[in-house]
């Protein structure tokens, strides 16, 4: 056995220490550059495929840069994109939801002059795309992709109970509804803390009464008649016609709901219908014919106030800490050229709609009526925090998930006044700091 | 009455076994189950008529194919390996030094030290792995298994401090002093004769160790980036959950190939140190 | 001889303590610099002294978070001890395939919690549940048992989770402790006449209380802080029913990225627990120098 003295310990881990140190230290070697990409694992997964076997590579030897692309949960997306600017080390581009540009604006590089040269060639950027990654003086991110959310339903049903055409108010959408859980065939939506189906159904839900969180001069107005009416008829509207389960669900619940059919409408993006359409001898109807020649969208029903849409939002933002601020820049602009994006685009097949009105005019559009009503959502769609500015302190609201809670808490028993009230003093407190 | 005898040892044995038996491995079982169920299957609600949970009669491999080939799985397994492994060594190491010195050394600062090290461990991650982030970042060590390796030992090193304590005060002062008499210097007493005896309580420090890095998440959620670097709960909750889709089949494949050789390791020293108590006890 | 105890004592204690000061001790300074400034993400912020801690116990949210915390940690702590003790119980018997159940009844505690929860969480979901299948057969139910829906529900379906992964870590525990225990004591009782209850009570578990004190202590402080399991399960929800300290101080730091408030929710776990331990630790004292 080895006589193991102290000092002899000592100096081996001190030079083990030193050694682990020396060898981490990045050494300064002119090469290739690299750009580190992170974004979502995409809803259609074939898309995040075709980046990784075909586009990328084509990008790496056009620009001669290496490029990783990293795509993490949705749900643990921002986590890592705040643990990265904190630390001040991580990806170069990182993909943001809907108004969070806002809320890392101080950590972002200007990204004005690729994203205006996108905008203007192009036809220019919808109105939501300018509010969310753009505070007024520059963009803070590169408007990406907008996810549209219709409600996907089953028209064979909502036929049976009379509708031969979906629900035009949110009365006949709740009369409809009660019909169809009746025969076990309840609507499916989430409550829930989620980052797509639950923000993208309350937001224009509330505004549709027209309720909402700030005017146009910024005050707090979510205490308001128009809001209390709203939450009231959720209240019914939930018992009578909703799939109880709801108040659990993440992003992904409504999908499995649907296609399993368990349930005869829910606000999604287009990845049911698409889903269906990949496995067309997996999802059926009770009938036995292919699931997909069942489904139809639509926009979300008009309330007295209008109709109104939100849509999930996706823009690349450049963080002030990366070491390859150029070579970033350079990707975005190659993967926003129409060459490089058509492939991307029609891979989404109407999942995601480009930011830019060029892209309406796609042939893309014409080839399955089941998906047309995607093709606008760019234009109909608004932002947290209407009608004030979209700002971080909407953001903040967006985050803190306070107006899908002001429903799920009246949905649990909490007096429609007592819910308002509670959801208008957290936004209150939220408009207040600074 | 023979009779009598056994039907009191069903119902207060048997019974009571079988059931804590069931409900702890019944989620296994599903696991199981779900990793070898077509797609097809998986998806019935649980008021359709064909739901069977309980088998299968189209078992497929193609979960566990798929998380095997075309997920960076058995990356993660190794990673989660390396780091464990490398993490429980050092806490060990400096666990059972500092468990000696505080249980066995006289000297000024020991009570304080002893629950120093024992406050540490309240701390919650949520509230250092901000600041530890940077930390990271300066020493360069950021994306590699060293930002794990190092700040396991954190939350692993006072546990094993501790738990050593215990086994040390146990053991009788003779001994050493036996040691002493003959000759050995202070240390020598501790390394060869101390230790051996304590040799239970080391592996029992050690599995848990082990098990604790095995199961951490946060730090590697947050400390690794490149999915060749990330640790088995991480790689599968974020590549195997993808948004709309949660893969039920890879991912339980997932949940229970990382757990079976992990189950086989501690079993294996789950005999050991049992036996190695009751031995202590009786020698 | 005290001298060269004390640089013994030095030099044994050095590397851990310099691991925990730079791993622990630092950071920790500077997260509660963290929760006395205005720090959001990427900005420093300044000094606000404790209106971040004013501000979080204005909020109803952190006072649900907090009382669910103790409730859970409470609830929990008892079922896994009883059940715990239980089972250790049982196996110090000995029964043909001891080892390998003894073996076997560890993995609810060594599968990765996060990968354990997902197997939950699928077998607890509202549509395809086994379990609503189970009791629908068995007519206990007729319609569906929203398990992580419902607020009330939901919290209990956590703590189920939670006992379910820590009752085979006091088990084997506690049957390392029953295992110490000279079997003689037992015999001498039972010649005294005392019956199985009473054996327990007055020889069993007086000898048994420093292992299960330990144990439950570090299962406490586990508890308490635990994160992954409610944050996989629920994510906090439904409507904040499930949050812990460390689930909103997580949802609010890196959700919302209000980094000093997110601090602030962590940090107040701490004299919670510090509490909770310190009474724990004078307990046991007060039991070894018995």
């Amino acid at each position: 056995m080895a006589i193991f003295t102290r000092r002899k310990f000592l100096q081996a881990s001190g030079a083990g220490l030193a050694g682990i140190l020396a060898s981490h230290q990045a050494p300064v070697f002119a090469q290739q550059s690299t750009v580190h990409w992170i974004k979502w694992n995409d809803f259609v997964p074939a898309s995040d495929e075709l980046l990784r076997k075909t586009i990328l590579p084509e990008a790496m030897k056009q620009l001669g840069m290496k490029i990783n692309l990293e795509t993490v949960n949705g749900n643990d997306l921002q986590p890592r994109v705040t643990s990265a600017i904190q630390s001040g080390s991580g990806p170069d581009v990182f993909m943001l939801f809907n108004n969070h540009p806002h809320l890392y604006a101080a950590s972002a590089v200007d990204i004005s002059d690729v994203a205006e040269a996108i905008g203007s060639a192009q036809g220019g950027y919808y109105k939501l795309c300018r509010s969310n990654t753009n505070d007024g003086k520059k963009f803070m991110s590169v408007p990406w992709a907008i996810i549209g959310g219709m409600i996907a339903y089953r028209k064979s049903w909502f036929e049976e109970v009379g509708y031969s055409k979906f629900p035009a108010t949110w009365q006949e959408y709740h009369e409809a509804g009660k019909k169809l859980k009746a025969k076990g065939r309840p609507i499916g939506q989430t409550l829930g803390h989620t980052f797509g189906d639950a923000p993208t159904f309350s937001y224009p839900y509330l505004w549709s009464w027209g309720g909402k969180e700030v005017d146009e001069k910024g005050r707090v107005v979510l205490d308001s008649k128009a809001t209390v009416e709203s939450v009231k008829f959720m209240q019914a509207f939930w018992k009578d016609a909703h799939d109880e389960g709801g108040l659990a669900w993440d992003d992904t619940n409504n999908n499995r709901a649907f296609l399993s059919g368990t349930i005869c409408a829910t606000l999604n993006g287009a990845s049911i219908y698409i889903e269906s359409l990949r496995k067309p001898d997996q999802y059926k109807t009770e009938k036995g014919a292919p699931l997909k020649s069942d489904i139809l969208h639509s926009p979300l029903p008009k309330g007295p106030a209008g109709q109104f849409g939100m849509h999930t939002f996706q823009s690349h933002m450049v963080p002030s800490y990366s070491k390859n601020q150029k070579g970033a820049k350079e990707f975005l602009k190659w993967i926003h050229d129409p060459k490089n994006f058509d492939a991307w685009f029609l891979s989404q097949k109407g999942f995601a709609t480009p930011t830019t009105q060029v892209w309406e005019k796609h042939k893309m559009w014409d080839e399955d009526p089941v998906m047309a009503p995607f093709k606008v959502a760019g234009r109909l769609g608004l932002t947290p925090g209407y009608a004030g500015p979209a700002n971080r302190k909407a953001a903040e609201v967006l985050t803190k998930y306070i107006i899908t809670d002001m429903y799920a808490k009246a949905v649990q028993g909490m007096a429609p006044e007592a819910a308002v009230k509670w959801a208008a003093e957290e936004v209150n407190k939220v408009y207040a700091g600074t | 009455m023979i009779e009598g005898a056994r039907w009191k040892k069903w119902l207060w044995f048997y019974l009571p076994m079988g059931l804590f038996i069931l409900g702890l491995l019944f989620p296994f079982y599903w696991m199981l189950v779900t990793t070898v169920r077509p797609d097809g299957e998986m998806y019935r609600p649980w008021n359709h008529p064909l739901y069977s949970p309980f088998w299968t009669t189209h078992p497929t491999f193609d979960h566990i194919k798929n998380l095997l080939y075309e997920t960076l799985f058995n990356r993660w397994m190794w990673n989660t390996m390396f780091i464990a492994m490398v993490a429980t060594l050092i806490s060990l190491f400096c666990g059972v030094i500092a468990g000696y010195a505080l249980a066995r050394l006289r000297f000024k600062w020991a009570g304080f030290l002893g629950t120093g090290i024992f406050v540490t461990y309240l701390v919650p991650q949520t509230l250092l792995f901000i600041p530890l982030a940077d930390i990271i970042r300066e020493y360069h060590i950021g994306d590699t298994p060293w930002a794990l390796i190092l700040t396991y030992p954190t939350f692993l090193i006072p546990f094993c401090t501790w738990l050593m304590m215990g086994y040390f005060k146990a053991i009788p002062k003779e001994l050493e002093e036996c040691a002493r008499i003959d000759g050995a210097a202070r240390w020598q007493a501790m390394v060869y004769i101390i230790f051996p005896i304590a040799v239970p309580g080391i592996l029992s420090a050690g599995i848990f160790a082990f098990t604790l890095s095995w199961n951490e998440f946060i730090y590697a959620l947050v400390f690794l980036s490149s999915p060749e670097q990330k640790t088995v709960p991480v790689g599968v909750v974020s590549e195997l959950i993808r948004g709309d889709v949660f893969f039920w089949g890879p991912l339980m494949a997932g949940a229970l190939i990382g757990s079976v050789p992990v189950a086989i390791v501690y079993s294996f020293f789950v005999e050991h140190y049992v036996a190695g108590m009751t031995g202590s006890v009786k020698g | 001889m005290l001298e060269r105890e004390g640089a013994l004592a030095f030099w044994l204690l050095a590397p851990t303590l310099a691991l925990l000061t730079l791993f622990i001790a630092y950071p920790f300074v500077r997260g509660v610099w963290l929760s006395v400034t205005n720090s959001v993400v990427g900005v420093p912020g300044d000094f606000v002294g404790m209106k971040n801690f004013t501000k979080i116990f204005d909020d109803s949210i952190f006072r649900t978070a907090a009382l669910n915390t103790f409730i859970y940690t409470a609830v929990t702590t008892v079922f896994k001890l009883a059940l715990g003790l239980w089972l250790a119980l049982l196996l110090n018997r000995s029964f043909r395939g001891k080892s390998w159940v003894r073996a076997f009844i560890l993995l609810p505690f060594i599968i990765p919690t996060v990968l354990s929860t997902l197997a939950w969480k699928w077998m607890f979901d509202p549509t395809f549940s086994v379990f609503n299948w189970l009791f629908w057969k068995l007519s206990i139910i007729n319609s569906r048992i929203n398990w992580l829906g419902d607020p009330e529900l939901a919290m209990s379906s956590v703590m189920i989770v939670n006992v379910w992964r820590g009752v085979p870590f006091y088990a084997i525990s506690l049957l390392a402790g029953l295992q110490t225990i000279n079997p003689d004591l037992h015999e001498a009782a039972a010649i005294d006449g005392a019956n199985r209850f009473q054996r327990f009570w007055h020889v069993t578990w007086p000898l048994l209380l420093p292992v299960t004190m330990v144990v439950v202590l570090f299962s406490i402080i586990q508890t308490f802080a635990d994160f992954q399991l409610v944050y996989v399960l629920t994510g906090g929800g439904p409507a904040n029913a499930t949050h812990l300290f460390a689930t909103y101080a997580y949802q609010i730091g890196i959700g919302t990225g209000l980094l000093s408030e997110g601090a602030a929710i962590s940090l107040a776990m701490f004299p919670a627990l510090l509490l909770v331990v310190v009474f724990q630790l004078w307990y046991i004292r007060r039991v070894e120098n018995r």
